[in-house]
């Protein structure tokens, strides 16, 4: 016993050691940040390209890629594929790569990262400039009639082309009218309606072209949204297609311009493009100096912050794990609270993410109480447990439901967020307690949902305490010390703080 | 401050907290692989019966929902039984038959229940209604147990069991837990019952815990709970000290019965006993278990395991308590 206990002291040490090397490697060598604050942000924008390659013939997949001119600054760019050769060239003003191979299989995925900063940006240099008059399309008939109805007030409306562009824009939204009606032919959609609007400028003799762009903003799935451009002499001048709005917000990535797709691909079908766009967060300092060298020799290499966004994202919520696994079992061994298990509060702090605590909290004590009265009242039938079990568990999925639905007509929109984890875990739980309860009894087993509850708000608390999760993803060799805390743990002999007052009659009597 | 003088004062009198009776003690002489002998009934009262142990009869075991119609011939000449579910937890399932009546059955609280009630009963009992996790089970029919009128004064309804702590299979502590109203007649302290603590070395009973509170009288019945003796006590210490020879397991809670006519029976084992027994005998499990360890590491790993006599003999001898409280004087 004691070899073993030396034993385990010694992992502990060693892991702590670890740990807190690399730690302090990273900040006093690598000079990474502390904290999240002394940081700028850095977009990094993913695209996937996915499609079903046709087996024996050459693929070649080509692809816009942003032309970087407009006032960010590429940090970091890569193209990652495997067995594909990649190119890239200019065309227009647009930057397009092109991923070509003899032959592949099956599914294939294509990446492209952007890692863009603002900060450091050039400013937009002067642009080239722009054409100013394009011939004007032959329209026949019908079509032609309601072209020149709608251009003739706009004409009298506008002084510049400027206004007759946004005054094209806004007929053009205006579906009452019969003439917008006819040029539509029936394709509500914003891109139907930027094609008009260009075919309007068109007819006008106004040189226009609608530009692709991305906006920088997390989210996991976005598609580019439409803008339309135009030259007039000095500037490129932007348009929203759908309210006419004026100028490009700053936070709009132009990623490419023309009516042509975003992707282009032979011998494959089935494709897909979707984009993750991901704000991290880099020392200012870091940042500068990446900048500066453009070579990829930063702390950024082999730390998590080199993963795709998605899954870094995942891996922000997964490193907290471990940190609300020791908080449960620090309340447990040194509290002595009991809780469902170690693995369940840290769950049911994971659902909390999508709930809210304060919501969460409710649904979790109102579903729960539903459930075991459910349970109370099916324990007279003489059910055999499972199907107890799963007649409780039907009950609470159709309480989830309605309480959902019934958010969604008061207009509460957080009762839509009980999403399918949560949900998941809620039945879980539910099934946890009432099977403590067959055990234990209806005491213990609130005792115990209390007990869980309490853990699962203090851990989600911890869990999402942003300085703490920047410090757990930055430095990975926090889960090492917490290895340690752990092994130690497991090895503690000493009384739990509930114990103190179970045994306290016992301290009375030998001290009198 | 109060934690730590309070931590200290507990220290000091050796009394075991749940941490260190899961680490040194339940994990490490309890091997994992044996803890089904313990948790179906079954099984324990067959290995029981095999190494001599004295337990309450078996009249019959009810596995199949075809079996059930075996109950009739089983119980056929038994006028009262007990019908228990195998790997049951805390009392739940326990049907106790006291008599008949004109073809039905009557519980020991005075129910009359028909025969297909009671082949109703078990056959939710096969299906698992109370095992932990629903599992399959099987019904076991068996002697039921008449109490000794000795412990009437200080219980309430149900029968009061003796539970005895084994270390290595050296008695270490011993409880006599007697139900309350609140408990309905089962002698589980997490359901209210009482416990009492019983010196070692005569089986006289001390003060006693009800809710972690110390107390010296029965809540319901207000006689005092110190004074009484436990009957055939050398036979009872005997006979948990032999259950760790028997299971193998170090760290065993031993629960007996005390029968009007067959005396001491083993009821069931408990891999995880509690640690409210310290409270009842006003002394720490800590302090008696390090007493036996020290013992086992004076001997020698190669002296092998001191024959039951040797070993009740020794923990008399240590556990005395010196002076026992006067047995109550007859109202």
């Amino acid at each position: 016993m004691r070899s073993v206990k030396l034993h385990a002291r010694l992992l502990a040490l060693f892991l702590l050691v670890l740990g807190g090397g690399s730690i302090a490697y990273q900040i006093f060598i690598q000079k990474v940040p502390v904290t999240e604050s002394e940081s700028d942000p850095v977009w990094v924008v993913d695209t996937q390209v996915s499609f079903q390659a046709r087996p024996n013939t050459p693929i070649k997949a080509r692809m816009y890629v942003p032309p970087l001119a407009s006032g960010f600054t590429a940090l970091n760019e890569s193209f990652i594929s495997n067995n594909y050769g990649v190119n890239v060239n200019r065309e227009n003003g647009n930057r397009l790569v092109t991923w070509s191979a003899r032959r592949g299989e099956g599914q294939q995925n294509l990446y492209y990262r952007l890692m863009i900063t603002a900060r450091y940006a050039e400013p937009a240099p002067l642009p080239e400039n722009g054409p100013q008059f394009r011939p004007s399309p032959a329209l026949e008939g019908a079509e032609r009639v309601a072209a020149d109805a709608l251009l003739a007030p706009i004409r009298q409306h506008s002084a510049d082309v400027e206004t007759f562009i946004s005054e094209t824009i806004k007929r053009v939204n205006n579906e009452d009218s019969d003439n917008v009606r006819l040029l539509l032919g029936g394709d509500h959609t914003d891109e139907n309606k930027a094609k008009v609007v260009d075919l309007l400028l068109a007819v006008a003799h106004i040189p226009a072209e609608p530009v692709h762009t991305l906006k920088l903003e997390e989210s996991n799935s976005q598609q580019p949204e439409l803008w339309l451009r135009s030259f007039n002499g000095q500037n490129w001048l932007y348009f929203n297609p759908v309210d006419g709005r004026q100028g490009l917000p700053q936070d709009r990535l132009v990623w490419w311009s023309g009516d042509k797709p975003l992707l282009t691909l032979e011998g494959a079908r089935n494709s897909r493009v979707s984009f993750s766009v991901h704000r991290n967060e880099m020392s200012a300092l870091r940042l500068a100096q990446t900048l500066r060298s453009q070579d990829a020799s930063s702390f950024i290499d082999y730390s998590l912050y080199e993963l795709p966004v998605p899954s870094q994202q995942l891996f922000r919520v997964l490193m907290m794990i471990p940190v609300g696994v020791l908080l449960v079992l620090l309340i447990r061994s040194l509290v002595g609270m009991e809780t469902l298990g170690t693995f369940t509060p840290v769950l049911i702090a994971l659902a909390f993410r999508e709930t809210q605590v304060i919501w969460g909290v409710l649904l979790f004590t109102f579903i729960t109480a539903i459930g075991l009265s459910v349970r109370g009242y099916l324990e007279h039938l003489k059910l055999q447990l499972l199907a107890r079990l799963s007649v409780v568990l039907t009950f609470v999925v159709i309480m989830i439901g309605l309480i959902s639905l019934m958010t969604y007509k008061l207009g509460l929109s957080t009762g839509l967020s009980v999403a399918l984890f949560p949900m998941v875990i809620l039945t879980m739980v539910i099934e946890r307690v009432s099977i403590v309860w067959e055990e234990r009894g209806g005491v213990q087993s609130l005792k115990v949902a209390l007990g869980t509850l309490v853990a699962a708000v203090l851990c989600h608390l911890l869990m999402v305490w942003k300085p703490l999760v920047y410090f757990v993803f930055t430095f990975p060799g926090v889960l090492m010390i917490l290895a340690s805390v752990m092994v130690f743990m497991g090895h503690y002999r000493g009384y739990r703080l509930m114990e103190l007052v179970r045994f306290r009659a016992m301290t009375e009597q030998g001290e009198r | 401050m109060f934690g730590i003088q309070t931590w200290k004062a507990l220290r000091r009198r050796g009394v075991m907290g749940i941490n260190q009776r899961n680490g040194d003690y339940v994990l490490m002489y309890n091997d994992r692989r044996l803890y089904p002998l313990v948790d179906d009934k079954i099984r324990t009262k067959k290995m029981a019966l095999d190494a001599g142990i004295q337990v309450p009869d078996m009249y019959g075991i009810v596995d199949t929902e075809q079996g059930i119609s075996k109950l009739e011939r089983i119980v056929e000449t038994h006028g009262d039984f007990v019908i228990k579910p195998s790997q049951g937890a805390g009392g739940d399932g326990i049907l106790v038959i006291s008599d008949r009546f004109e073809g039905y059955y009557r519980t020991a609280s005075g129910r009359m229940v028909s025969p297909e009630e009671l082949e109703f009963h078990i056959s939710g009992i096969i299906s698992g209604l109370y095992s932990l996790g629903g599992h399959r089970d099987r019904a076991l029919i068996e002697y039921r147990v008449r109490s000794t009128d000795l412990f009437d004064r200080i219980s309430i309804g149900g029968v009061p069991d003796v539970r005895i702590i084994v270390l290595q299979g050296y008695p270490v502590a011993a409880m006599l837990r007697l139900p309350t109203r609140q408990s309905d007649g089962k002698a589980n302290l997490h359901q209210g019952a009482i416990g009492v603590g019983v010196d070692i070395a005569t089986g006289v009973t001390l003060s006693g815990t009800w809710h972690n509170l110390k107390i010296d009288r029965h809540p319901d019945t207000a006689h005092p709970v110190a004074g009484v003796q436990v009957p055939d006590w050398q036979e009872c210490l005997a006979l948990a000290a032999r259950c760790y020879d028997l299971t193998g397991l170090g760290y065993l809670g031993v629960d007996l019965v005390m029968d009007k006519h067959k005396g001491p029976l083993m009821l069931e084992l408990n891999a995880r006993p509690g640690l409210n027994i310290q409270i009842a005998n006003d002394d720490g499990l800590l302090r008696r278990c390090q007493i036996i360890e020290k013992h086992i590491e004076q001997r020698g790993a190669k002296a092998g395991t001191e024959e039951t006599a040797r070993r009740v003999a020794r923990s008399k001898q240590w556990f005395a308590v010196p002076d026992l409280p006067e047995a109550p004087s007859a109202p």
